[in-house]
């Protein structure tokens, strides 16, 4: 065929399939290097955890806090590692695949290159809100399925049970449902972090600057959710929820700190939305 | 396409421009700039570094609005009718943008992914295609972080040639190639004009929009000064008459006898030019003088001399 025969007809407008561009931005995102490096790193937190702890054990003393609650409970493992790694390491890792995603994209040229297909402008931002949010899954996706191996394999006790914050025991399948409700949870409250993100990255032609925005960010409000006389400031920190995930660990299970930090998170996602969404309609790649 | 398609003055034209101005800041990028493109011309868009080329080119693609005027692509308004244009248009502007960690294949089938008109069954043969259109068939699986600065452009060469395209939007194509790869992207260019598809090619190697392109538009500091056929600007332009002959020194003392200015010019051959003169009289002069006249032309000016001479005279 001729490269100037043309076959289709000029009439209405057309764009590429939605499933087949999803496709290929998560088949983008998971072959980046550095997403596969980063996964890797999420994989070894809850095993260093559980080897500390099984190291710690060993001496005499209290174990303390929430990595001490480990100890000869290994259930407890992946919900410890979700909410550690929440604090800050999720986050970072949502804002560099934001920052990778728009920013990035328009830093390497290719940007400019998804417009002149087309790929419809609203499309763009749901295919790389998109991206955005399946690292946010496999990140915790890591943290869960690895904390419960590592949990029953190297930390043991409690013969698969859990043994909850409250002195009850629950089964393994019981377990099981904590851990997952602490997943969803967590990749909502990241969903959050990566509409924010993807705004900034939308605002921006430098992937660094989302970084230092999310990082400045979190402790930002790290600093203000500290300071008594700003108290009233803590309903609006997204942060200030997000050691609501270890009320998986007591019996029963009190929904309130979760919900609130849901709502929250629920609310800077459609501000970070809209920003991202705004912007994208009239950038100039 | 029928002959009543053709004839309809709203696709006559591939592309029209009316009075768009872009500024950026303080900085006027494009001035006022009013321009037809030709349903299947090859159109080329010469202008010194920051004369508004490529801006000019981001503005009828859509990646940018115009600060005000009209863009219209394929007869309709843009960057409104994005959806309904853009996927019969090829475009390599600004450099090519791949990503490093993924091979040259890969790369294009992510682009290829995006494109509208391109069937998903259809994906891995027209990559194939595309890549050894542009003779990167061997190295299509090497990282791009690996390529040369050629083969990067050919890699974003072969984005634009994926499907077949009603406008094909080459920004300095050849930026890069060996002498092989521009002779190349020439054959590209003049297969796509000979399917039909009107092409616009920036470039600033003029020999190049000499050999592939129908039609010129020199931009100056923002500004048109000059557009049209590139044959009917380099014909304006012409004057003078160049006699060859081996009695050169004859043929300009006749010439001189009779009133008529000339000057030996043995540059290219032995050869006499008369800048201002009537063929049949210098002609018959000549012949009556006894001089061998072996040939007698035109003087027509290579394009570099004429884009040399409206780039410098003006402001």
């Amino acid at each position: 065929m001729s490269a100037g025969t043309v076959t289709a007809a000029l009439d209405v407008p057309r764009a590429a399939p939605l499933g087949r561009l999803l496709a290929a931005e998560v088949r983008w995102v998971l072959r980046r290097p550095r997403t596969l490096v980063m996964l890797g790193l999420f994989a070894l937190i809850p095993v260093l955890i559980a080897i500390g702890v099984t190291v710690a054990d060993r001496r005499p003393g209290p174990g303390r806090g929430l990595i001490g609650a480990v100890a000869g409970n290994g259930l407890v493992l992946p919900i410890a590692a979700m909410t550690v790694a929440l604090a800050l390491l999720l986050p970072l890792a949502v804002a560099m695949a934001a920052a990778d995603a728009i920013a990035g994209e328009a830093a390497s040229g290719t940007l400019r290159g998804l417009l002149l297909a087309p790929v419809g402008r609203l499309r763009l931002v749901g295919m790389k809100a998109f991206g955005v949010l399946v690292v946010a899954v496999a990140a915790v996706l890591a943290l869960a399925v690895v904390g419960v191996l590592a949990g029953v394999l190297v930390v043991g006790g409690a013969d698969g049970q859990l043994i909850t914050l409250s002195g009850s025991t629950l089964g393994f399948g019981e377990a099981m449902g904590r851990v997952a409700l602490v997943g969803l949870w967590t990749v909502g409250q990241l969903a959050a972090v990566g509409a924010v993100a993807l705004a900034v990255s939308a605002w921006t032609e430098h992937p660094l600057v989302v970084l230092a925005a999310v990082l400045g960010g979190l402790i930002v409000f790290g600093v203000l959710g500290a300071i008594p006389a700003l108290d009233w400031l803590q309903p609006y920190l997204l942060t200030s929820g997000w050691s609501a995930g270890i009320d998986a660990l007591r019996d029963p299970l009190p929904r309130g700190g979760m919900l609130d930090a849901t709502w929250r998170a629920l609310c800077y996602l459609a501000v970070g939305a809209a920003a991202t969404i705004a912007r994208m309609q009239r950038r100039d790649a | 396409m029928t002959l009543a398609v053709a004839a309809d003055p709203v696709t006559a034209v591939a592309a029209r421009v009316r009075g768009v101005r872009k500024v950026f800041g303080s900085t006027v990028a494009v001035d006022d700039v009013d321009l037809d493109i030709p349903d299947g011309a090859v159109l080329g868009m010469l202008g010194p570094n920051g004369s508004g080329k490529t801006t000019l080119i981001r503005m009828l693609l859509g990646l940018t609005r115009p600060t005000t005027g009209t863009v219209e692509l394929l007869g309709r308004s843009m960057p409104e009718a994005a959806a309904t244009v853009l996927p019969h248009v090829g475009a390599l502007v600004e450099g090519p943008g791949f990503h490093p960690f993924l091979s040259g294949r890969e790369n294009l089938r992510r682009v290829a992914a995006t494109e509208p008109l391109l069937a998903t069954r259809a994906i891995p043969a027209a990559v194939d295609v595309a890549l050894d259109r542009v003779g990167l068939g061997q190295a299509a699986d090497r990282p791009f972080r690996g390529y040369s600065l050629g083969m990067k452009q050919r890699l974003g060469l072969a984005g634009a040639l994926l499907l077949p395209r009603r406008l094909v939007v080459l920004d300095e194509p050849t930026n890069g190639l060996d002498p092989a790869g521009t002779r190349d992207v020439r054959g590209i260019i003049a297969d796509l004009h000979a399917g039909g598809a009107t092409v616009v090619v920036s470039s600033h190697l003029l020999t190049e929009v000499e050999a592939t392109c129908t039609h010129v538009a020199v931009l100056q500091s923002g500004a048109l000064i000059a557009e049209g056929e590139l044959r009917g600007l380099l014909d304006a332009d012409s004057t003078g008459l160049v006699i060859v002959t081996p009695d050169a020194d004859l043929a300009v003392s006749t010439l001189l006898a009779a009133g008529v200015a000339a000057y030996r010019d043995d540059a290219d051959e032995p050869a006499m030019v008369v800048p201002a003169g009537d063929a049949p009289e210098v002609i018959a002069l000549l012949v009556r003088a006894g001089v061998a006249v072996h040939e007698a032309r035109r003087r027509r000016p290579r394009l570099e001399e004429l884009f040399a001479r409206l780039t410098e005279g003006a402001p």
